[in-house]
Parts: structure tokens; sequence; C-alpha cells
């Protein structure tokens, strides 16, 4: 069946199967950005906002997002034009091996675009569904906070 | 995964949607948020109903309390500003409790009360606030209580062209007071004991008490003889502390590799007893 959606601001149309899952669809479609951690929506690697939510793509049909707006990391920003909370995940030493940082930035993202300046409970309960075993949850706290502080979203 | 799946139906009307799950040939199966169907390895399942198109999600005011919509994101009934009151705090807390900010985006109401698991977090909280749900079959639509469709398995309840539409649940006043208790290893796991409840004081009296439980039972329970020992009655410690003893025995309790029965049935009495007195005191809060 085909599925028609925009992802990162470009209209596509993807030839899916029904039983068919977001996170593989888009991993499919070339956006490696979207990580496979555990598949069972514990780990956030995977985390996508369908139409400004922040969501596990490993739990999505994509046949659910015809028609859905879908932001990835690779929409966020680029490596010679990172966006802030990037760009502030580097600065505060908020990633290491890097596998979890596209869903925590996703799931930060739509943070701020709901509360522009949070509070460190906010950006707590923001991020509790996005694990990171590097770095602790610490450091990334520091830094979507610090991302907020500049008033940049 | 779902195998054997060839079709994705997108109804726009409740009436289409209890067509295509009534259909005789071919077994549809209404699709909420998905967090359950995603990893489902039912190879029963031909075709998915997708209810996006329906229009139910939305929490509205209503004479008598609140309308919620079966398709509303539980991240929406805890993020509400509309929800107030004993109502509001008891739903807001469940509904915050429930797995991540991720998956509380996914999950909706209605999933979270028709596919109920042992951890689901918010049919205790409709038990307590003795919520009713409106079943529509096309046009005909019933309303029963929570409590109803959660005698049994609400899938066996339900018939397969009905759909759990809105849960209607009452506003209470200021003499009522409600706790919502999730007790788990870490913050995003499954549930080992839940305690949800509701309490009326007038006069220095207890004229109304519900206790639901879940998580540490099959499906999620009220416990009304503990509740009938409390009614009527002056909350003094002591009663409290046997209420809940009351309340935690002549249950089937779970034993698992989360924990074992004999953990469950030490700590479910001080929970219950806690859950009770923070519902006390959010009366006079």
């Amino acid at each position: 069946m085909k599925l028609h959606l925009t992802v990162n601001g470009k209209a596509r149309t993807l030839e899916i199967a029904p039983n068919a899952l977001l996170l593989d669809v888009l991993r499919a479609a070339g956006y490696k950005g979207v990580k496979k951690g555990c598949g069972e929506g514990s780990c956030g690697a995977c985390a996508v906002l369908i139409n400004g939510r922040p969501r596990n793509s490993c739990l999505v049909f994509a046949a659910q997002c015809e028609g859905a707006d879908i932001l990835t990391v690779e929409g966020m920003g680029t490596p010679e034009n990172p966006h802030p909370l990037q760009e502030a995940f580097v600065k505060h030493g908020a990633t290491q091996c890097g596998y979890c940082n596209p869903g925590s930035l996703i799931a930060a993202k739509a943070l701020l675009d709901r509360i522009p300046a949070p509070t460190a409970e906010d950006v707590k309960e923001a991020l509790d569904g996005n694990l990171c075993r590097c770095t602790g949850y610490v450091k990334r706290i520091e830094a979507v906070l610090d991302a907020a502080s500049l008033g940049k979203k | 995964m779902l195998k054997n799946l060839t079709h994705i139906h997108r109804p726009s009307t409740i009436e289409e949607a209890c067509a295509l799950l009534a259909a005789p040939d071919c077994k549809n199966i209404a699709l909420a948020g998905g967090t359950y169907l995603a990893e489902s390895p039912d190879t029963t399942i031909q075709g998915l109903v997708d209810l996006t198109g329906l229009e139910l999600s939305y929490i509205r005011e209503t004479g008598e309390g609140y309308a919620i919509g079966a398709m509303t994101p539980v991240q929406d009934i805890f993020k509400s500003k509309l929800l107030k009151g004993a109502t509001g705090h008891l739903l807001k807390s469940a509904a915050g409790r429930i797995g991540s900010t991720l998956l509380r985006h996914s999950i909706t109401a209605g999933g979270n009360l028709v596919s109920v698991f042992p951890w689901s977090d918010l049919p205790p909280a409709l038990l307590a606030l003795d919520a009713e749900v409106q079943i529509r079959k096309g046009i005909p639509k019933r309303t029963i209580p929570v409590q109803t469709l959660l005698e049994k398995n609400p899938r066996d309840f339900l018939d397969k062209a009905e759909l759990v539409t809105e849960i209607h649940v009452p506003a209470y006043g200021a003499t009522t007071g409600t706790s919502f208790t999730k007790f788990a290893k870490t913050a995003n796991d499954y549930s080992l004991v839940t305690v949800a409840v509701r309490i009326t004081v007038l006069q220095g009296l207890i004229r109304d008490v519900r206790i639901a439980l879940s998580g540490c039972t099959k499906q999620p329970v009220r416990r009304q003889e503990a509740e009938a020992f409390l009614k009527g009655q002056t909350p003094t410690p002591e009663r409290l502390a046997n209420a809940a003893a009351r309340a935690a025995q002549n249950l089937e309790l779970t034993n698992d590799f989360r924990a074992s029965k004999e953990y469950r049935s030490e700590i479910l009495p001080v929970l219950i007893r806690r859950g009770i007195e923070d519902a006390l005191r959010q009366i006079a809060a």
C-alpha cells in the first residue's frame, strides 16, 4: 500500500506493507538517524515527532501516519548547521556513543516547542522515556536548560 | 508483528468503524494508539480499523463532570488544564504514571481501558471515580459503568461491532479527596501494586469511599467490603489501618519475576492505608 506523509518538511510517498512499523519504514527510506534500540517502547532511541508529538516510532504502524508530519533528527540540524540543542549536547558532554541522542534530541525539542523556558523538573519529565547509559542523566539536562536559556529553539 | 495483516481501514465515522469491526469474513481489530498491537504476535488479525479519523480526541466539561474521548492521548489528560478538583487530581496522577512521555503521547484513554493489562494505570482510577463508558454499535449506543466493563475482559464484554467512544467521569466537590499510588521498581516500569482511592467526608463521617487496586491482580478490582467497613464511620487511624488490611485480603495476588505474591501481600495493606490517608489530606488541601 502507498503511504503519503511529510518527513522533515518534504512530501514523500512510500510503498509500505500494512504491518510495517514506522521505525522500519523511516530507516528503509534513508532516515538512519532514527535508531532501533529495544523495539518495545522502553529506550526511546526511535523517537520522532508525529504531528508535533514525540512518540516511539517502534510502536506506531507506518499506516497510522497517512498525511502525518514527521520530524526525525535529520530534520533538526546538519553537521555544518547544528540545532542549538545539538550544539548544547556537544558542549555539555551529553553525548558519548551517541545512540540515544537522536531520540533524546527529539524529545527535548518537543519540550522546548511547548515550554521555551523549562525547569530542570520539566526536562527530566520530558526525557523520562529516553535511556542514556553512557553519560548518565545530568549532562543532558544541563544541555537542554542551556539551549533553552539562550532563548533558542 | 501482525504477520497476516492485509488491510488498514481508515473510517471517518463511528458507524463506518463499527461496520468494519462487524465484518463476518475478515477479522478486523480496532486500532487506537497501537502500542500493544505493534508488538502483538497475533496471526489471526487480518485488518486494523484505525480510529484516528473519528475525532474522538478531546476532554470536555459536562453537567456532571467530564467527557473524555476514547482516542485522547493520556498525555493530554496528564497535562489537562480543564480537569480540576478531586477528579482532576486522580485522573492526572494516574495518567502521569503511565509509561514514559513518549508512550503517553501514543497510549489513548480508551486503549488503556479496553486492552486492560494487569499494570494499566487508568482503569483503577476510573473505577474509584465511578466512571462510565459510552459504547457505540453504529448508531445505537449504551452507557455502562467502568466497573461492569472490567468484571471480565472488556474485549469479551464488548460485542464484535461495539466501540468504546467516550469515558464519562463525574466531578466531586470540595469534601472529596483522591489519591493515586503506583508502586514500581523504576519510574517507568510496570506497577507491582497500584492503589486508587476516593473518599468523601462530611461532618467528620466518611460518606462515601472507593478503593480500587491493580498491578497486583489479573484485573483491576474494587474492594467493596473494605469500603462498606469505612462508610458512615469516623476516619480514625485504627479504622483506616483495619480497612486497609481488609482490602488487602482475599485476593489472588500476582506472583511473577517482578515481585512474589508474598512481597505484594506485605506492601499492599501499607500502600492502601497510606492511600486512604493521602486522599483524606487532599480534602483539607
